[in-house]
């Protein structure tokens, strides 16, 4: 069980998240966190990986996050960050082999090649496993940054846009990995999205933010609706049952308006545990 | 074929050239004692370091008291500097960062000509041992001054290389000072210092600066999983739950200390710290395990072949081995960015 209370954020001393109280999260929930850019999704991955201070609560299995430590937190949760590696003449392979050496993960050599192996087969990164960082194309090192956070086998993983530089096969294949994997072996996501149709298909429950605070939160279908969107993405849109069963989102076109007032949503079905 | 296979092809091809490095460092070693005024060929200095009795009173002397300390000194130094160097480069995320960047070398000099200057004026001090103390606790005040005042400010990369410029300039400005109030003959020495030299390093220096580099290495190798994965960015090694100031904070500390005993006996010799880790960098990768020993040793390999160049170029003159450096560096420093801008 993961609870996330009342986050606050500062940049120096500048605050980018205000308050911000996210529906506890079970085992097997995925939550799509979005927003327009510059809301703070980011900043709230950041704040729930450690590597940036925050005030307020996150809990998660009923203990305090600080009260884990760094590198005890880094081992149970997997944190992506949004931009990919770094373009060097460090080869994936390399990067992954060090990943599991620095957090002390108990593996034999052996075992270890083998981890890493079967990850970079199933991300569909073998031809460039010993290629430099810097020769793969954006979406090749996207899939790099997610194997380094998966190489840990995580029972939280925070992903920051995992998809965004992916073709339409491989953010499936991603995603229904992610879902395959906390169907099975438990756990819980959270992925900052930009794709709606990615959202509906792959989270069960969905939060919204909006310059730094929550506009909306709760189960999919409920946060997906044309008013919601309307609101916080400043777009016409239409929502409709799709032939899969989640809400389909088809954007109209953006509004030349200016942004109504920021008020919280607060519609019964819709309202944060 | 495998990944596991074709990475261990990769890491025995490395591993091969490594060796062929530490090949060419003895080879160069060899060299550099063979090269110099009085007449002693290779076969002869192989055979006296064999059996130094079997050599004639004289040439031992300029074997074991000459040659053999100012090449040891050549190779310590080196070591030390790539060590340094290939450290700041990655705890820097920049690859023109050198271990001078923390202002090390302009501290230095300004502690060398200090003792220069005013060691006239205390007549019973032995200034061989003052100038290279002073250099040796001005260089290292430097780096512990970037290094808290960086931390204090919150440790980022960003405000180490902020305050190393700040100092270097600050150095640079007070070493000026002193060669304005300086005697003639005092601003000859303080140019001289300057520039680097090997020629003036004896047994003791030989070994401090060894000992140094020896005793820092390990530390350094405790560190190669987070060097590596620095390499990503230190969003995604932060991510790991690693402690990326305290890292910064003990990388900073150690290259302080290698860059001030590198230079406090031979001056500043430029480049040496900034191409050794490019070599080892294009020649052995990016896997700190063998990148942080490679660095060491291409720079002493350089540092070497410098001094070999130094004394062999002008028939009968030693050249200062610094202006070497700085004229093979930049060439090769060019060559090395042309190079990277075609991979990237
Ligand atoms: N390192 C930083 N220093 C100062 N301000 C920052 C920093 N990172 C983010 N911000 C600010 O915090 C706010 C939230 O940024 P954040 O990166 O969390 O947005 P985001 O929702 O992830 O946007 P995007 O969809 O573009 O990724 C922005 O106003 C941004 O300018
Ligand atoms: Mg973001």
């Amino acid at each position: 069980m993961l609870q996330i209370q009342g986050i606050n954020v500062h940049y120096g001393r500048r605050q980018r998240l205000f308050d911000v109280t996210l529906p506890v999260l079970e085992d097997g929930d995925i939550l799509g966190l979005l927003g327009p850019n510059a809301a703070g999704k980011s900043t709230l991955m950041k704040a729930l990986s450690g590597t940036h201070a925050y005030q307020g609560n996150i809990l998660y299995k009923g203990k305090a996050q600080g009260q884990y430590g760094p590198s005890a937190w880094a081992k149970d949760v997997a944190y992506m960050p949004q931009s990919p590696p770094q373009e060097s003449a460090l080869l994936p392979f390399e990067l992954l082999w060090s990943a599991a050496r620095a957090l002390k993960l108990a593996l034999t050599d052996a075992e270890l090649r083998a981890l890493i192996e079967s990850l970079l087969n199933r991300l569909g990164l073998a031809e460039v496993a010993l290629a430099p960082m810097h020769s793969l194309s954006g979406g090749k090192r996207q899939l790099v940054g997610l194997a380094l956070a998966l190489i840990r086998n995580p029972r939280l993983l925070l992903l920051d846009e995992p998809t965004s530089a992916l073709d339409l096969h491989w953010r499936m294949v991603v995603l229904d990995w992610v879902r395959e994997r906390i169907d099975h072996q438990g756990g819980i996501a959270i992925a900052a999205l930009h794709d709606l149709d990615l959202a509906a298909r792959y989270c069960n429950k969905l939060a919204l933010l909006d310059r730094g605070r929550l506009v909306a939160a709760g189960p999919t279908e409920a946060v997906l609706t044309a008013d919601v969107l309307a609101r916080v993405f400043n777009v016409d849109v239409h929502v409709e049952k799709g032939i899969l069963g989640h809400p389909l989102v088809q954007v109209l076109r953006p509004q030349l308006a200016p942004k109504s007032s920021l008020t919280a949503l607060t519609s019964p079905s819709c309202s944060i545990k | 074929m495998t990944l596991a296979l074709q990475y261990r092809r990769l890491v025995l091809r490395r591993t091969v050239l490594f060796a062929a490095l530490v090949l060419a460092l003895i080879v160069s070693l060899l060299l550099d004692l063979a090269a110099g005024p009085a007449n002693l060929d290779l076969a002869h200095i192989i055979a006296g370091l064999w059996q130094p009795e079997s050599m004639e009173l004289r040439y031992r002397i300029i074997l074991f008291d000459v040659r053999l300390p100012d090449a040891l000194i050549a190779l310590a130094v080196g070591a030390a500097l790539g060590l340094a160097g290939i450290e700041t480069q990655t705890v820097l995320n920049n690859p023109l960062a050198s271990p001078f960047t923390l202002g090390v070398s302009s501290f230095a000099a300004l502690g060398a000509s200090i003792a220069i200057v005013f060691a006239p004026s205390f007549p019973w001090l032995d200034d061989t041992f003052l100038l290279p103390l002073c250099a040796l606790s001005f260089a290292l005040a430097s780096g512990l001054v970037v290094l808290f005042f960086s931390q204090a400010m919150g440790g980022s990369r960003e405000n180490v290389v902020l305050f190393g410029i700040a100092l270097f300039f600050l150095g640079e400005a007070l070493t000026a000072a002193m060669q304005y109030i300086g005697s003639a003959e005092a601003v000859q020495d303080i140019v001289f210092w300057n520039i680097g030299n090997l020629t003036k390093a004896g047994w003791p220096e030989v070994a401090i600066v060894t000992t140094c580099f020896l005793v820092i290495l390990p530390f350094s190798l405790r560190h190669v999983w987070v060097l590596t994965l620095l390499r990503a960015g230190e969003a995604h090694a932060g991510s790991l739950g690693l402690n990326l100031n305290r890292v910064r904070f003990w990388v900073i500390l150690r290259v302080s200390i290698l860059a001030a005993f590198a230079v406090c006996f031979v001056g500043v010799i430029g480049f040496v710290g900034l191409i050794g880790p490019h070599v080892a960098r294009l020649l052995l990768g990016e896997d700190h395990r063998l990148l942080v020993p490679g660095s060491a040793l291409c720079a002493a390999l350089i540092l070497s072949l410098a001094s070999v160049l130094s004394k062999t170029l002008l028939p009968g003159v030693i050249i200062p081995v610094g202006i070497l450096t700085a004229l093979i560096g930049v060439p090769l420093f060019i060559l090395l960015i042309i190079n990277q801008k075609r991979t990237h």
